[in-house]
């Protein structure tokens, strides 16, 4: 019964998404949406949330199943963009193969991350510092390497409309691109999850000692997470730079990007297939919303004047949260979403679908 | 059938093992006991690949295996099933079974060989869909022991299987364990319950500071002075 209603609502949610282009600017999504949240913004939106929810499912496979906490996969995000970006500029490459030979190049990184670390038994924070220390050096020979464009980034020269060149100017075809890719991330990971070779994952996540007693191969089979994960992230590289256009190396290979994508899967609740992408559609909607509606009011007061002004305390403590909230798109906003972040990890440690189920099973029994 | 020669070991530059040697027959049970810290555990990683062997040579059925990586050791039969259980928690009784199938022999007689561990374990077969951490203790080392029979060893190597277990629970495992051997599988068990682990053995070695102090049958063991004195408190 709990499977068919979890089905249920996962298609209805999929089914809305696949209408959306069709009424985001109808009347009624305009009446009800915070100004500046219709339409083009609406669609936006989606494309962001699928996105991170394909990023967050790729993780998945070796942070979730695998239990290897990589917090560089903006490394191998980066190495799709550039890869696909690089191919298209000097070679006219069409970014649909461009975004293969990303991927290829990424699991190949991720082969040679993953030999070189679990070669010497990194496991936990240690496995995690050096996905880190991975990304850093990346980001920083790309600022360097004049091939890469260096601090300047690539810009993806426009041309019209064109399937072939993966290229548009409406929001519409990247909306469908960008669910496309999620579901692909979706199907994908079932799949693993429920092979042989997903139960190996999960044993070693569990305990590795006891795989490696039962005959598992677990460097074998960590090195194949890592390159399919990376593979996997490389794709949604190639779309962003489609998307944006756009890349520079502060910008696809920051930490901050690492990091969204693990807080999406562990929030939703890692290790599951469903857990990444319940995560980016809870956060990615809270966070932009947040950053919506409160970055419009601007107070033009300094908060040294606003310290100093001699305005009795309440009329000051209007003031300061009109200050906190004109914060420019930070401020408040951000304050916002850290307090949510808090309170979703104390409440539901495990993640929000997990926390869901527990749920449903307590409903069964009283 | 396993033949350990001279082998020292330890962790990092800390030496546990001292020049251990010692043989195993087919079809039989032989025991290393011992105190805590002795150097039983890590005799039985060495002997399954989780440590290095620092030097000394294991030969398996006449060949050479202490160049082996852990997973080659389970193809060419010899099994561990891991001090504390180590199940995994969050995956069901039949999930944690199936893994123990992993080499490709083992996994064409998957069936065949579920079955067969099934018929000796019946209280494994009642909790199939269950998840493995919401088991007892004894119900757990029973699935870990019953995971390890499911790669077919020829050799099935067991750490202090009646650890945390109740007595009568203990009782049980011994006998399951000699029933395992009575159907065919070599057994080398590592135990500090020197009482229950010789009235089962068929051989038996006694381990102090990384080396092999005394040797002799179960029953001889079992009688020993030095024995009585250290282990069984007699």
């Amino acid at each position: 019964m709990g499977r068919s209603v979890g089905f249920a609502i996962y298609g209805v949610i999929g089914l809305i998404c696949i209408g959306l282009p069709f009424f985001a600017e109808s009347d009624v999504v305009v009446a009800v949406m915070p100004p500046g949240l219709s339409g083009s913004t609406l669609l936006h939106i989606g494309i962001l949330i699928f996105l991170f929810g394909y990023l967050a499912t790729s993780w998945n496979v070796l942070g979730g199943f695998c239990g290897q906490l990589s917090l560089g996969h903006a490394a191998f995000f980066a190495i799709g963009a550039y890869t696909s970006s690089l191919l298209y500029i000097h070679f006219g490459l069409t970014p649909w193969v461009g975004m293969l030979a990303g991927a290829a190049v990424a699991a190949v990184v991720g082969y040679g991350l993953g030999y070189v670390s679990f070669k010497y038994g990194l496991k936990g924070p240690f496995f995690a510092l050096v996905t880190i220390a991975f990304a850093e050096i990346l980001r920083l020979l790309m600022l360097y390497w004049d091939f890469t464009g260096g601090p300047l980034g690539l810009l993806i020269p426009l041309t019209e409309d064109s399937w072939s060149d993966m290229q548009f100017m409406a929001k519409e075809p990247y909306y469908y691109m960008a669910f496309g890719l999620m579901i692909f991330g979706i199907l994908a990971t079932a799949k693993i999850g429920s092979s042989r070779f997903g139960y190996y994952l999960r044993a070693i996540r569990e305990s590795e000692e006891a795989a490696e007693a039962l005959g598992i191969h677990s460097m074998r089979n960590k090195m194949h997470a890592a390159a399919i994960s990376a593979a996997m992230t490389a794709l949604g590289g190639t779309f962003y730079a489609q998307y944006t256009q756009y890349i520079v190396p502060d910008d696809v290979v920051k930490i901050a990007l690492s990091i969204e994508i693990i807080l999406f899967a562990v929030i939703g609740g890692s290790g599951l297939v469903m857990g990444p992408v319940v995560g980016a559609f809870i956060l990615v909607p809270i966070g932009e919303m947040t950053r919506v509606i409160f970055s419009t009011a601007a107070t033009g007061v300094s908060f040294v004047a606003l310290v100093n002004s001699d305005i009795p305390a309440v009329e000051k403590f209007a003031k300061y949260l009109d200050y906190l909230a004109s914060g420019g798109g930070g401020g408040l906003a951000l304050l916002l979403y850290g307090a949510i972040l808090i309170f979703v990890c104390l409440v539901m440690p495990r993640g929000v679908l997990p926390a869901l189920k527990s749920l449903q099973s307590w409903g069964k029994k009283s | 059938m396993l033949s350990v020669k001279n082998i020292t070991s330890g962790y990092g530059d800390v030496q546990v093992l001292n020049e251990i040697s010692f043989e195993v027959n087919p079809g039989s049970i032989m025991t290393i006991i011992g105190s805590n810290g002795a150097g039983k555990t890590t005799t039985i990683r060495t002997l399954a690949g989780l440590n290095k062997t620092w030097s000394g040579s294991i030969s398996f059925e006449g060949r050479d295996i202490h160049m082996l990586k852990p997973h080659e050791r389970v193809a060419s039969g010899i099994v561990m099933v891991p001090e504390g259980r180590k199940l995994f928690p969050s995956l069901t009784v039949e999930e944690n079974l199936q893994l123990g199938a992993f080499h490709p022999e083992a996994q064409k007689r998957m069936e065949e060989t579920t079955e067969e561990v099934l018929e000796l374990f019946p209280r494994v077969r009642e909790r199939l869909g269950q998840v493995a951490g919401t088991l007892s203790g004894g119900e757990q080392q029973m699935v870990a022991i019953s995971r390890g029979l499911m790669a077919r060893p020829k050799l099935l190597m067991l750490d202090e299987p009646s650890l945390g277990l109740a007595p009568i629970i203990v009782q049980q495992i011994f006998e399951l364990i000699a029933e395992v051997c009575r159907r065919g599988t070599t057994v080398l068990l590592v135990e500090q319950n020197v009482q229950k682990s010789l009235s089962v053995s068929d051989y038996a070695v006694v381990m102090e500071n990384g080396v092999l102090t005394l040797s002799g049958t179960g029953a001889e063991l079992a009688g020993n002075d030095e024995v009585k004195k250290a282990y069984l408190g007699l």
